[in-house]
């Protein structure tokens, strides 16, 4: 499954080499990255914005914020506070989500990824839950997914049936919610991405889903992984460059 | 002078601290009385094998260890290399086996944990992490859950503090039945500007604060342990094991980096192997200066923990840093910011003391040099080395044998269950991963390739351990040029059996002879390392492993080598989905298939003979040249693939490079399958590549080069047989669940 043996000689110049054009950064590409102690991804997450021309921003776990000043928000992966108690469980209690649930109110396009999931369903802020994998055991794996509705700010001009190449990497990404709240899920086009191979026992292949009001929207894989050719894949730039409008 | 205690009573303490009683005696003379109280402790401790290296240092002083490159080396927690441009790879390796056999999960983790302190104590983000496993026959006791705690608990560190494990390797023998190796490197990144850190003590007057976990009862003599051998009470040493949290180390790693490169410490040393008291009598020892350490102060997660237990605790996560009195407000706010303390425990003297006080009472007063610089060196016995199980050359045609290639036997199975569980690609860095035969990381500032690899040839030890020595690092260093990397440095990570065995002396001796010379060949200085003595048990000894990292540059990380047959798809350029339209219909990805041999070493089969033979001279010259050869192959635009063949000969090779969905066409190959094994070979592949492999390699080196076949689709076909290349990918994938019927 895995990507080996890239030939591409197509290589990007990485464009995190802050160089200059800072101006022409709005608050309309200003993107909130949300740190928790313990939080892995949060640098890559930065990185990947900054390599499709968005401008991101930290935010701490005891941070509160305006909304207004951001264009979206992101929740990157790892293991926020451990994963104790449960994976997202003590992350969706810290200040910073209070600003978080007012900026969802306000319709704000909120990404979660991975660990964001976890924490974004702990949160309330999305429907079900991510249980163990049903290997038991963390799982390291290229997956091909599915876009089964589109959403209007991350990876906005996918079309249903598109299909991307990325990586996953998680112990707990196993989508599980009531069977009735699943069929609502369809009926209201609140799924996102279906793994075309199920990895983990997610119910109905699921790997991404949305809130009733579609701002709010997270996967278990990892787009920030796959911006370039020689990470594997460059399929996980759509995600992010849709946002520069 | 009078030692005056009654003979049991010191016979029973220095059991029971595991000293001589000609270190004791030692020891009696440099404080000047017989040890008491606290001493014992302190001296049991530091001069155990596991801290002081007694046993293994007259030999160590022997590697190749500096050339222009090498910033830092021996005396340091890690090596670090300059790669050019401001950019320095900071590496080393080390090995947790004692407490992976007794509580594997922990065990692991904990090793993982210690090695990656060793890299950020030096200011240095670490970015990657290799392993290297030797575990018992699949069917010992107890060996299917020591596979599996060992790799949950490398992933279950690595994985939380957000570094991914990108390359290593898992060997399978009976020799490691009841002391199985769990050796892991770390290599950290010091980017352009950054500051590297070191852990010699100075400043009088300085503060040392204590920051990270809080100290408990856990690991308590943790370092003598580990310079035992095993018997058959080894379950006992249950709570001699440390405990690890990924999650406080993760904390740990970006407040030390943020308080290092704010330039906010003087110096700093993790608390590893025998703890406080190793970090501070080490700190003061390298810088020539005292410490006044006030126990009480220390940081406690149990209250009942009496001095003696402060200083030998071996809890995890912990640092200990020398700052500036004005500075620590703003070393205190940076830990506060990642909700870490920051403690003031001492102040460093001008006085080569190390005072330790608890509750306003000296407990000791000691120069840090006599536990430290004074601590025991041994000339252990050993005697020269001669070649082991050497044919004459009259010998060699009829007593070789014939290898047989093998699939889906342990050494030939997917590791994925491994893999898998390693988080692969944290950090952006990653361009190969653990699919392939080395790693290869992107350096952001330059855009070279960083490549990594671990090495070491249980099977080739066992046939001569000298020749193994050398191969621990040629065949790494083949497999990195078959990349197109050139090794610029090594670390190495040496587990033996008993060093006062003779004949295990012995091989360590001609180990580190043969690593040195392979290092000075290569130019390729070994800047870290640790040695594991007396992995043992109950008298049995492991096969002698030195285990091997290597690190090494790629110019760019464009126009990469497959290790494998070429698919359509990936001669394309891309795996992506969205991208599969562009994939070739023609037949152009079909190329051609040739082996390269370096005829010098013969064998017959390693691993169904019951003692193998060799024939040949090594040569370390023409070893090096053919490696140098190779990569100069390797970074030809015209070649596709290269891969190194591997100890069970072409057919094996051949069908591994299969894996990935492209055949082989050959001729009838039955050739290779009634012939000894040689090092060194390649199989290349590429189209019409004859010439271009001619001009690669030097006339002296006489390279034997023969086309084998071509590659095709779907079918792994050498004369009349033929296969299917999914059926040999299902065998392999499966073999591992056969051996490992509740790891699947």
């Amino acid at each position: 499954m895995s990507p080996t043996n890239i030939r591409s000689d197509h290589q990007q110049k990485n464009p995190s080499n802050r160089s200059g054009n800072s101006s022409a950064k709005t608050s309309r590409s200003k993107v909130g990255v949300i740190r928790f102690p313990g939080t892995n991804c949060d640098r890559d997450v930065f990185e990947a914005l900054e390599m499709v021309g968005l401008n991101p921003e930290w935010l701490w776990h005891l941070d509160r914020f305006e909304a207004k000043k951001y264009a979206a928000l992101i929740l990157p992966g790892g293991f926020s506070f451990g994963d104790y108690l449960r994976a997202g469980a003590l992350a969706s209690r810290s200040p910073v989500m209070d600003s978080v649930r007012e900026a969802a109110q306000y319709g704000m396009p909120i990404l979660g990824i991975c660990n964001g999931f976890q924490i974004l369903c702990e949160s309330h802020l999305l429907p079900g839950a991510l249980v163990k994998n049903a290997s038991l055991r963390f799982q390291d794996q290229w997956v091909n997914l599915r876009l089964v509705n589109s959403h209007r700010s991350f990876g906005a001009t996918l079309q249903p049936g598109a299909s991307l190449a990325l990586p996953i990497a998680h112990g707990e990404g196993r989508f599980y919610t009531p069977l009735d709240e699943l069929k609502r899920l369809w009926d209201a086009q609140q799924i996102w991405f279906t793994y075309s191979e199920n990895p983990n026992g997610s119910l109905q292949d699921i790997a991404g889903v949305m809130n009733k009001e579609k701002n709010v929207v997270a996967l278990m894989p990892h787009p920030e992984r796959a911006m370039q050719a020689w990470m594997g894949s460059e399929d996980g730039r759509i995600i992010f460059e849709t946002l520069l409008g | 002078m009078a030692i005056n205690q009654n003979d049991s009573e010191l016979e029973r303490k220095l059991k029971h601290y595991r000293m001589s009683s000609l270190e004791y005696k030692k020891a009696c003379e440099l404080v000047g009385h017989p040890l008491q109280g606290i001493e014992w402790s302190l001296f049991s401790a530091l001069w155990s094998e596991h801290c002081s290296y007694k046993s293994s240092k007259v030999h160590l002083r022997k590697f190749y260890n500096k050339n222009a490159r090498v910033l830092e080396a021996e005396g340091e927690n890690a090596g670090v290399v300059d790669l050019g441009g401001g950019e320095r790879v900071v590496f080393k390796m080390e090995s947790h086996n004692h407490p992976s056999f007794i509580e594997p999960y922990q065990g692991a983790a904990t090793g993982v944990g210690g090695i990656l302190r060793d890299i950020f104590t030096m200011g240095a983000r670490p970015i990657a992490l290799a392993d290297y496993l030797c575990f018992g026959d699949p069917k010992a006791p107890r060996m299917e859950s020591l596979v599996d705690g060992v790799v949950r608990g490398i992933g279950g560190y690595g994985n939380c503090v957000g570094v991914p494990t990108v390359t290593g390797q898992t060997h399978f023998h009976s020799s490691y039945n009841n002391n199985i190796l769990v050796n892991a490197m770390a290599v950290g990144l010091l980017r352009p500007g950054e500051k590297v850190a070191l852990s010699k003590a100075k400043g009088p007057g300085y503060w040392v604060v204590y920051v990270g976990a809080k100290t408990g009862k856990d690991g308590v003599h943790g370092a003598s342990m580990a310079s035992e051998s095993f018997d058959a009470d080894s379950e006992k040493k249950k709570p001699n094991v440390q405990i690890g949290d990924p999650y406080f180390e993760k904390l740990l790693i970006e407040s030390c980096l943020e308080v290092i490169q704010k330039d906010l410490v003087v110096s700093i040393q993790d608390m590893g192997a025998a703890g406080l008291t190793s970090s501070s009598f080490e700190m003061a020892s390298k810088g020539q200066v005292g410490m006044e350490l006030h126990l009480d102060k220390v940081p406690l997660r149990d209250s009942s923990i009496t001095p003696e237990e402060i200083l030998l605790s071996e809890s995890q996560e912990r640092m200990l840093m020398v700052v500036e009195p004005h500075q620590f407000k703003a070393v205190e706010a940076v830990f506060a910011h990642w909700g870490l303390d920051a403690a003031v425990i001492g102040t460093v003297l001008e006085e080569r003391k190390v005072r330790l006080i608890w509750k306003s009472e000296v407990l000791v007063e000691l120069d840090p040099d006599l536990l430290v610089e004074q601590a025991p060196r041994y000339e252990r016995p050993f005697v020269p080395w001669k070649w082991k199980n050497q044919l004459s050359p009259k010998l060699e045609k009829n007593n070789l044998s014939a290898l047989k290639y093998r699939w889906g036997t342990p050494d030939q199975a997917s590791r994925h269950f491994i893999t898998r569980q390693y988080d692969q690609r944290v950090g952006l860095k990653t361009v190969q991963d653990c699919e392939f035969p080395v790693a290869l990381m992107r350096l952001p500032d330059s855009e070279r390739g960083l490549g990594m690899a671990v090495g070491c040839r249980p099977e080739v030890m066992r046939l001569d351990a000298k020749l193994g020595a050398f191969d621990s690092i040629a065949y790494p260093a083949l497999q990195m040029a078959a990349q197109g990397i050139e090794t610029i440095a090594i670390t190495d990570c040496l587990n033996f059996g008993n060093p006062e065995k003779i004949e295990i002396m012995s091989e360590f001796v001609a180990s580190v002879e043969a690593i040195s010379e392979m290092a000075q060949a290569l130019d390729a200085p070994v800047v870290s390392g640790n040695v594991s003595f007396y992995n043992e048990t109950l008298g049995q000894n492991i096969t002698s492993t030195p285990a091997t990292g290597l690190v090494g540059l790629r110019p760019t990380i464009s126009n990469l080598k497959s290790s494998t047959f070429l698919t359509p798809m990936a001669w394309a350029g891309s795996k992506s989905p969205l991208s599969q339209d562009r994939s070739s219909e023609s037949q152009e990805f079909i190329e051609d298939v040739y082996l390269i041999s370096l005829p010098m070493i013969q064998h017959s089969d390693l691993w169904e003979d019951a003692s193998p033979v060799w024939s040949g001279e090594w040569d370390t010259s023409r070893v090096v040249e053919f490696i140098r050869n190779t990569r100069t192959l390797a970074l030809r635009s015209e070649v596709g693939g290269l891969r190194v063949v591997g100890s069970q000969g072409i057919m094996t090779s051949l069908m591994r490079m299969s894996l990935d969905g492209m055949g082989f066409l050959g001729e009838d190959l039955s050739r290779w399958e009634t012939q000894p094994g040689l090092f060194y070979q390649l199989i290349v592949t590429g189209h019409r590549l004859s010439t271009v492999i001619k001009e690669s390699y030097s006339s002296s080196l006489q390279v034997e080069v023969l086309k084998l076949g071509v590659t095709q689709k779907e079918f792994f076909t050498v004369g009349q047989r033929s296969i299917a290349v999914s059926e040999l990918k299902l065998t392999f994938e499966k073999a591992w669940g056969k051996h490992f019927e509740n790891l699947a």
